[in-house]
């Protein structure tokens, strides 16, 4: 697409954009961060700020270092240099599971759910460990029907209630990341990380996927975070976006300032011709 | 002293015999990703066809068309068997084919050539002793050391610098690219199966000269050598050497002053590494999980 | 057939079998043999189909199993539940103490490194001959009768297959209860998806610690009564031949279903049993099943009835 079709995207989705958190200190700060393969610097010297409540889009072609900013962020990869903070703590080596504890859920860019479970068992492993009793041999009554009441509500917050009792596997790829989407929500994130939430969807299944994220957002008050390359969907929900081009971040702004920024529209806009 | 060197040196010779055998299953492991539990099979089959061929070829003879029929053996098992179940992710399956191939070429060995040892003849030339204080070292022990050293050193030539060797590397890093740089990858499976089998083969003629020959010969050289690998490290073939001998050796030093402990030592060593350095030896990080 | 009626018809005809299998030519004794068996691979399978880990070394805890019931009997005390209850210890603990160094290990490492450990186990049993017996087996112990207070139960052939009986359905209420649990749910959930498991802050290791623990105990169990089905035990009870008969049972039953185990051990014991009296080289016989199964039948008898059974 263009960037003027990008610039009316972003004057209609202004109205639409939830108020700002008022965020007394940056939820997620990432501090000359670098991350190198070899010789490569796949993430060169990042810093980058994002507030509580914000609903904000990573983009930038491809090699820009998304994905790997990315697992910098949910633990995946350990920076090579930089610090990367979480709601006042430095968690630059922390754990994966300990990032999951603090709130931070991501999802892939390949589907990542169980294919030969049900709908509603992809989403209760995520409930069980939600609620800690992941390592429990037995299950009394009242916990399960807690349990499962959990799950219906997640099932039904993705629109998903008729498909519960389908093996994933045997799912439309939109629902898969749908149900992808669901199990991350299920573990209680306060940041949610979307690796390309609507890759190699369908026009419809994009705009349940598009709907859903911001009903996260607005209703959940769940903090997201997304990768896209989509820039109707980018310029229509995003409040802020991020460019990265080659490792570094090339620009960070609301989606305004983002479209009109000539260096973007010179090393990416124009590309996406 | 005296004992303590018998005992070593008969203990190296062992460790020849699961570093040849670890040399051909790292070879199919890495690049085939199958755990050939039949490679003890394909070292009897090298074996027996050596002893049965040795009246007509001379020893000489049987020592390369041995290995060789292994080898060709083993191609076509890949082909016939192995092919069709590359296609499912999951190991079990490859690892259950060749469990039966094993049980059937143990039972059809005993079946052929009689549950009872065979001697495979060496020539008198390079069978007899090569000192009388050290009357264990024969020249046909110096000879295994010698042809192993051989195979191995080929092998990493035909590896290092052959347009074969190149590829069957390519594929076991990244088999996928590999295929898509237009090299056929199944015909490059099925040489490196007939390979490890070769290898297997030579292992079963040279072990017949000095322990003679039994139908479950193979079936227990095999263990050894998982650890052989397994101590190396997985994905490198000089630590699978590395790995047969220095167990073998172990075994044989054990010998002398624990005798019953001779076989449980090599899985203790096992038991070591694996705690103190998970990935073996010479392993590469994070292959092994 | 609801599945609860096929599963009362089932246990029926499991309770009435001393009396139905004589007729069709069989014998007491291969009943609690299949039973024991059922044990120890639906054990294996909570490793093997749930959690995914190739668990090619499992004989390892039957057999120490069924040495700790019969060096208990032989040299500690006569009781028959206490050899049972050491027994399940020994094999339990050991399949404990190693599981930290397996747990990590995937696909065909875990396999190699899961039956390389069994062999440990084999050599110790086989090269301690004074305790063990050697090569030869254990033999010199045999169960005791069975003292409920004042009533003394003899473990004949038909009585120790009903103990056999109440072991199997003890078991398997524990596998069912576990498999239905959260931590079930994991196991399942490892094998489907380590990673989407990992990025849920969860820690798979010690899961497949778990399960690889129980599954030990579980075998371990069956091993114990094993050694007293037949008052003797041998290394052959521990080899890696016997634990890739017990990875083919579970894969010729269906390893994605609960009691797929037990149709491929009903399967497997009865057609070694025939084949072994029926040809000297019934050991062919044994690994053509092998490589048939693999190539022809690699979802077992349940992946017939069952889509969601497929061979990823």
């Amino acid at each position: 697409m263009s960037a003027a079709t990008a610039h009316e995207a972003a004057a209609t989705a202004a109205p639409m954009a939830a108020p700002q958190a008022a965020a007394a200190w940056p939820f997620l700060q990432m501090v000359n961060v670098s991350r190198r393969f070899g010789s490569l610097k796949a993430v060169d010297d990042v810093s980058f700020d994002m507030a509580a409540g914000e609903l904000r889009a990573v983009i930038g072609p491809n090699g820009a270092g998304k994905t790997t900013f990315f697992n910098l962020i949910s633990g995946l990869l350990p920076p090579s240099q930089g610090r990367v903070i979480f709601d006042g703590e430095d968690i630059t080596r922390r754990s994966i599971a300990h990032r999951v504890a603090k709130g931070i859920v991501r999802t892939f860019q390949i589907t990542e759910i169980l294919p030969d479970l049900s709908v509603f068992e992809n989403i209760r492993v995520g409930v069980e460990t939600a609620r800690g009793i992941n390592a429990r041999p037995w299950i009394g009554r009242g916990e399960r029907i807690a349990v499962n009441r959990r799950i219906e509500e997640l099932i039904a917050i993705v629109n998903l209630t008729d498909k519960a009792r389908r093996i994933v596997g045997e799912l439309a790829h939109g629902d898969q990341r749908v149900v992808e989407v669901a199990v991350a929500l299920s573990v209680g994130p306060r940041l949610l990380l979307l690796d390309e939430p609507t890759a190699g969807m369908g026009d419809s299944e994009t705009e349940h996927m598009v709907d859903l994220v911001r009903r996260l957002h607005s209703d959940q008050g769940v903090s997201v975070l997304f990768i896209e390359h989509d820039m109707d969907i980018v310029f229509g929900i995003a409040q802020r976006i991020t460019v990265l081009d080659r490792g570094r971040v090339l620009a960070d702004g609301p989606p305004e300032q983002i479209s009109a920024d000539p260096q973007v529209r010179a090393a990416y806009l124009g590309e996406a011709e | 002293m005296q004992l303590l060197l018998f005992n070593a040196f008969n203990g190296l010779i062992q460790g020849v015999f699961y570093a040849l055998m670890a040399l051909g299953l790292a070879l199919i492991l890495s690049l085939n990703s199958v755990i050939n539990m039949a490679h003890g099979g394909f070292l009897v089959i090298g074996a027996y066809l050596a002893y049965t061929l040795s009246p007509y070829l001379g020893f000489w003879g049987a020592l390369i068309v041995g290995p060789l029929l292994a080898g060709v053996i083993g191609l076509a098992v890949e082909r016939g068997l192995i092919r069709p179940i590359y296609k499912r992710s999951d190991p079990l399956y490859s690892l259950l084919l060749t469990f039966g191939l094993a049980l059937i070429i143990e039972d059809l060995t005993r079946t052929i050539w009689g549950a009872q040892g065979l001697p495979l003849e060496v020539p008198d030339v390079i069978n007899s002793p090569v000192s009388e204080t050290y009357f264990f070292i024969t020249g046909y022990r110096l000879f295994v050391i010698g042809i192993t050293a051989a195979a191995a050193i080929g092998l990493y030539l035909l590896l290092r610098y052959t347009l074969l060797g190149i590829r069957i590397r390519a594929g076991t890093s990244d088999l996928e690219t590999t295929a898509a740089l237009g090299v056929n990858i199944y015909k490059l499976r099925a040489l490196n199966f007939g390979f490890g089998c070769l290898f297997a083969g030579l292992a079963g003629v040279l072990a017949a000269g000095v322990l003679g020959l039994t139908p479950p010969m193979g079936n227990s050289l095999i263990m050894p050598s998982f650890v052989a690998i397994i101590i190396g490290g997985v994905g490198s073939l000089f630590g699978a050497v590395l790995g047969g001998l220095l167990i073998g050796l172990a075994a044989g030093i054990v010998t002398t002053y624990y005798p019953a402990a001779s076989e449980a030592v090599i899985y203790l060593m096992m038991l070591i590494v694996l705690a103190v350095r998970p990935r073996g030896l010479l392993g590469e990080e994070g292959l092994f999980e | 057939m609801t599945r609860a009626a096929t599963i009362a018809a089932m246990w029926i005809a499991l309770i009435a079998l001393p009396w139905w299998l004589p007729l069709i030519g069989g014998y007491t004794a291969l009943g609690s043999k299949v039973l024991i068996y059922a044990i120890a691979t639906m054990g294996l399978n909570l490793v093997l189909g749930f959690t995914g880990g190739l668990s090619f070394g499992q004989a390892a805890y039957f057999g120490l199993g069924g040495y700790g019931a019969g060096m208990t009997l032989k040299y500690l005390v006569p009781s028959t539940p206490l050899a049972i209850l050491i027994g399940t210890l020994v094999g339990g603990l050991a399949a404990t103490i190693l599981g930290p160094l397996v747990m990590r290990r995937r696909g065909i490492y875990f396999a190699m490194i899961t039956i390389a450990i069994g062999q440990l186990f084999y050599f110790v049993i086989v090269r301690w001959n004074e305790v063990t017996g050697g090569e030869d087996g254990l033999a010199g112990f045999g169960r005791q009768d069975i003292h409920l207070g004042n009533v003394v139960i003899p473990l004949t052939d038909v009585n120790f297959y009903y103990l056999v009986l109440l072991c199997f359905t003890v078991a398997v209420a524990v596998m069912w209860t576990l498999l239905q649990s959260p931590l079930g749910h994991t196991w399942v959930a490892i094998r489907e998806n380590r990673r989407r498991l990992q990025f849920l802050g969860v820690r798979p290791e010690r899961y497949v610690w778990a399960s690889f623990a129980i599954a030990g105990f579980i075998t371990a169990f069956a091993g114990t009564l094993n050694a007293l089905l037949f008052n003797f035990t041998s290394p052959q009870d521990l080899h890696w031949i016997l634990s890739g008969d017990f990875v083919i049972m579970i894969v010729l039953g269906g390893m994605r279903s609960f009691f797929g185990p037990l149709i491929g051990v009903i399967i497997f014991v009865v057609a070694q049993d025939y084949l072994s009296s029926l040809t000297d080289n019934w050991m062919t016989f044994i690994g053509l099943i092998f490589v048939l199964i693999v190539l022809l039948f690699p979802r077992g008898v349940f992946g017939i009835f069952d889509r969601r059974a497929k061979i990823a």
